[in-house]
């Protein structure tokens, strides 16, 4: 006998970090525990010692001129004005940054649940598979990763040939504005480690009694995978997704290093941090830079609000109290 | 877990970054940019002259060019510079016009001398009519080329050429390889080049007020010139031209896909370990008078920290590492050449392989050298960059050579504001 | 009978091989980047960045001996030696603290819970590199640059959110009939927490670990700024003495390190996920 039952997506009411459950009807009310804070010490004395303050400074620094040597000068909302009116490169880098977030998350995604799920199974050699597909991601984001992926899309190299044995003749594709973004795609994909560990775990976490079960009443495996998997596996997709998008709107260090630094042939891989950071460390702008991170902030911020938002349409949690 | 807490606060004692001990000991940081091979020697240099300076503990520290910079400002921000530093002409106007670095006209940096200095580089490090940085070496901006494929082509850079010769060169360069490999890495991006363009026609790149030193106009036809050399395929193709980073290894030249370059004579090793080839250096092209605009350039300078309590030490570190002949010795060529002459014509007599090479260069080209421009204005460490990729626009085909420049002139007069 | 069950056997052998390979092919094309890394390494100077093909003309083994001679006197034994202990410690501090207060906006009703936990999300989205001056004036004010404290105390104060979240996820995966039924049982949130949520969390921890472990490893900019002597620097620190665009490299070196930094986060990874695969089902989870 278990204790799980298959879950309805549809019907099973979802609750999701940020809702207020005590309003709800027919949710069971916990009582509040005080000991959460104890729990919670830890934490909190980081946020008050090490986050909080350093969050305050640039917000502050944010309506500043701040050379970082002298300083800081109170201008307004000058730096925010001035981003979306008199500055080409910041329009340059959020474009960049919007393809990257729209074209590298959900592929990064697939694939890596596609290997979790290949992955998921008590075959032979499955340790020596796992670590051979997250081995890309053990690299990082180091200057021998760059020189490498340099070398694989270059002129001539082999990625080139083998486009070109099918009759497509690219030049390099790390120098050629029209390629450029697209090797660095690749890259953040090819490293797709990360959250294809997250997806095994869990999908570890779903008892194999209910996908057994299922099973025996005659799923199929798309079926299983849809009305089991998917949405036993929806917090950790969830997760996942909330993730690796926050990750590509900050994305920093692929282009940095392949880029040698700067956004590209001709800012094709201008990211937003990458110009935040020239901005900062290299024009010394510091103030500006802080006003360039509060705008990616204030982005993020919303579009991590509105995916928790559709989050209880489609994520089940195991604990959610309305059932 | 709480056994390593001791261990980890181990270093703190150690670090006190500058100050007088209680048996008239002083411990001063300094730090510098550059490669492995670079800190051996410096490092060699560094433990002479704490042997000679027994009661001045010196704490080094390098990282590679990008990295030093970023860690600088934030060490700069936050309270925490190094005593002696290692400073670029680039970063000069930067940290000097906020008064990160000292004035060495003023208080104990006037110990440093100057004397045995060439008087124009001497002159370098000024800004604003203070004295930030002294210069710790002296390089050419020069042409890297492979000897052979030149001679091949029937040219010899070595005596000069006219850019008219250098155009003709590059084409038959580019020609005897089937294209594969182009005569020359597209100078079209690089701000060394166009800086030497613009003093043969007796203009700079900036001006002494920190503007631009040049129109659009003269932009326009140095990019045509580039365009020319395109065109006949003597130079770089736009996607090997966009690889360019300053890395003698990492560029188009050291990776063998082209026959020159223009860079600094004393990367000259760097090239050569990189390509394979037996590379050597030539004057610039120029025009037929043979005034080919190049000058003493401060490869790099050393400055001490407006904020360093230890600056008697420190201009002690600094005054040793140019004017002393072991410390030169030990230097040898790998930033450039010594700054103090006489330390230089002592090393100019026994140097042998790459350094005869570097030191009979300079030395033929030494009558001809100009004076090196203003420190460049705040702001201009961004001008390469822009100068690269608005190039890289018309390299591309994707922007005309006028919408580029337009393009340029604004941004520029941006940054430079 | 007999026939249907070898004509089963059979199909599973067909399917095994073909899951095989699938499996081969999708190794083989993530994998080759690393294998022209590893081949690289042992390349002449002269064909590092050269060379397009796989293998070198000539195989070298100076990236490895000059390599591991270290840089400016510092053998690359001791980068490893602070690494693994770096490494080590981020992830022993990072799985308390991140577990601990994991728990707390998993399991645990209190004032501000929402607040709080949306406040922990958003030190995500702030870029790193605004936050890092202020940080590194309040480490350089406690005397702490030039040590390891400003690279392992934020991990002991959960100040990684990601992990944080992470182990969130995974604890409200396991049904809250379980803690509640130990707390009827007369344990309190304590022992709840260390004999009944802890253990189930087991895939979220092991994964805490890698990615700790492994970030931490590969981590060069906040290791760059906070670490001044050549002895204390780690290896990605080390790796990148080896490289200088303003001067000579030595990119054989700086390839055979690179390849033999692979080893130790491979090993730690091989040993780990082998945890991630027992996951839930060993661990008496079942009706």
């Amino acid at each position: 006998m278990t204790t799980f039952r298959a879950p309805d997506p549809v019907v099973a009411k979802v609750s999701v970090p940020f809702a207020r459950r005590s309003g709800r009807p027919g949710g069971r009310r916990r009582t509040s525990r005080p000991e959460a804070f104890v729990f919670l010490t830890p934490w909190l004395l980081g946020a008050v010692a090490l986050t909080v303050g350093p969050m305050v400074v640039s917000l502050y620094l944010s309506f500043t001129d701040y050379d970082m040597f002298t300083s800081p000068k109170w201008v307004g909302i000058d730096n925010f004005v001035r981003m979306f009116t008199d500055d080409d490169r910041y329009l340059q880098s959020v474009k960049v940054t919007a393809i990257y977030v729209l074209v590298s998350v959900p592929l990064k995604l697939i694939v890596s649940l596609l290997v979790a799920m290949l992955l998921n199974s008590r075959r032979g050699a499955n340790g020596f598979y796992r670590a051979a597909f997250y081995a890309p991601s053990l690299l990082g984001a180091s200057v021998a990763a760059a020189l490498v992926w340099r070398a694989l899309f270059t002129g001539g190299g082999p990625v080139n040939e083998l486009l070109a044995s099918l009759g497509w003749h690219t030049p390099s594709w790390i120098d050629d504005p029209k390629f450029s973004l697209a090797s660095i795609v690749l890259l953040g994909v090819w490293q797709f480690g990360a959250p294809m560990v997250i997806f095994l775990a869990g999908l570890k976490q779903i008892p194999p009694e209910l996908l057994e079960s299922a099973s025996i009443d005659g799923a199929g495996a798309l079926r299983r995978f849809w009305h089991i998997t998917l949405p036993m596996l929806s917090p950790v997709i969830f997760f996942n997704l909330v993730m690796e998008a926050i990750h590509a709107f900050q994305a920093f260090t692929p282009a940095f290093v392949i880029g040698g630094g700067r956004g590209g042939p001709a800012d094709a891989d201008l990211f937003y941090t990458l110009y935040l950071f020239e901005v900062g460390f290299q024009d010394f702008k510091m103030g500006y830079a802080s006003a360039m991170a509060w705008v990616l902030l204030a982005v993020i911020a919303i579009v991590t609000a509105i995916v928790f938002r559709t989050a209880r349409l489609w994520v089940f949690y195991e604990d959610a109290e309305a059932r | 877990m709480l056994a390593v807490v001791p261990f980890l606060l181990a270093g703190v004692a150690a670090c006190g970054g500058g100050g007088a001990g209680a048996d008239g000991e002083v411990a001063i940081t300094f730090v510098w940019w550059g490669s492995d091979g670079r800190a051996n020697l410096t490092k060699q240099a560094v433990d002479l002259f704490q042997q000679r300076n027994p009661k001045i503990k010196v704490q080094t520290s390098f990282s590679a060019y990008a990295a030093y910079w970023e860690k600088l400002a934030t060490q700069t921000a936050g309270g925490n510079a190094p005593d002696v530093l290692n400073m670029d002409g680039r970063y000069l106007a930067e940290y000097g016009g906020r008064n990160v670095l000292a004035d060495l006209n003023q208080g104990p940096g006037k110990s440093i001398s100057l004397t045995d200095v060439n008087p124009e580089l001497a002159a370098t490090g000024v800004y604003q009519g203070k004295r930030y940085a002294v210069p710790w070496a002296q390089n050419t901006p020069a042409m890297i080329y492979d000897p052979a494929a030149f001679t091949a082509a029937g040219a010899d850079p070595a005596n000069g050429m006219t850019w008219d010769q250098f155009a003709d060169a590059t084409q038959k360069v580019s020609a005897a390889s089937g294209f594969s490999v182009r005569g020359a890495t597209d100078f079209g991006i690089l701000d060394t080049a166009l800086e030497i363009w613009l003093r043969q026609q007796g203009k700079q790149l900036y001006t002494p007020a920190g503007k631009l030193g040049f129109t659009a106009d003269d932009l326009r036809r140095y990019w045509r010139l580039a365009g020319r050399f395109r065109d006949a395929k003597g130079v770089s193709p736009a996607d090997v031209t966009s690889s360019y980073n300053t890395s003698p290894e990492q560029s188009p030249l050291g990776k063998k896909l082209t026959s020159s370059e223009f860079a600094y004579d004393n990367l000259l090793p760097a090239y050569k370990t990189a390509s394979g080839k037996a590379l050597s250096v030539a004057p610039y092209p120029g025009d037929a008078s043979g005034n080919n605009g190049q000058y003493r350039r401060p490869a790099m300078f050393l400055s001490i920290s407006a904020r360093s309590k230890a600056q008697e030490a420190a201009a002690k570190l600094v005054d040793f590492l140019i004017n002393d002949p072991d410390a030169g010795r030990i230097l040898g060529t790998d930033r450039g050449l010594a700054p103090n002459l006489k330390v230089r014509a002592q090393l100019a007599q026994g140097a042998t392989g790459n350094d005869k090479t570097l030191y009979g260069y300079e030395s033929a080209l030494e009558p001809k050298l100009g004076a090196a421009p203003p420190v460049p204005p705040k702001g201009a460490g961004s001008i390469q960059k822009l100068l690269q990729r608005t190039y890289e626009e018309v390299a591309f085909g994707r922007m005309s050579v006028d919408d580029a420049v337009s393009r340029f002139m604004s941004e520029a007069e941006k940054a430079l504001t | 009978m007999m026939t249907t069950a070898s004509t089963l056997r059979r199909g599973r052998t067909a399917r095994s091989a073909g899951w095989h390979l699938v499996c081969l092919a999708g190794v083989a094309v993530v994998l080759y980047p690393l294998v022209w890394l590893g081949f690289s390494s042992f390349k002449p100077p002269d064909e590092i960045l050269s060379r397009l093909a796989l293998l070198p003309s000539r195989f070298v083994f100076d990236g490895y001996t000059k390599g591991w001679e270290g840089a400016a006197g510092v053998g690359f034994g001791r980068f490893f030696l602070n690494s693994f202990l770096v490494a080590g410690l981020s992830v022993v501090a990072n799985v308390l603290s991140c577990s601990l207060a994991a728990f707390a906006f998993a399991r645990l009703r209190f004032r501000f819970r929402g607040a709080l936990f949306a406040f922990m999300i958003t030190t995500l989205m702030l870029p790193y590199h605004v936050t890092l001056i202020p940080q590194y004036v309040i480490f350089q004010q406690a005397g702490l640059v030039n040590t390891f404290v400003p690279l392992i105390l934020p991990k002991l104060l959960a100040t990684e959110a990601f992990f944080v979240f992470l182990i969130v996820q995974f604890m409200r995966g396991i049904p809250s009939e379980l803690d509640e039924a130990a707390t009827i049982d007369g344990c309190g949130v304590y022992r709840t927490f260390w004999y009944v949520v802890l253990p189930l969390s087991k895939p979220a921890l092991v994964t805490t670990s890698i990615f700790t472990f492994i970030w931490t490893w590969n981590d060069f900019f906040t290791q760059m700024v906070y670490l001044n002597d050549t002895e204390k620097f780690t290896v990605p620190l080390g790796l990148r003495l080896f490289v200088d665009t303003s001067s000579q490299s030595n990119f054989g070196a700086m390839f055979a390190m690179s390849a033999l930094a692979l080893v130790p986060i491979v090993l730690f990874f091989l040993a780990f996920q082998r945890l991630l695969v027992e996951g839930v089902s060993t661990s008496g989870l079942k009706g």
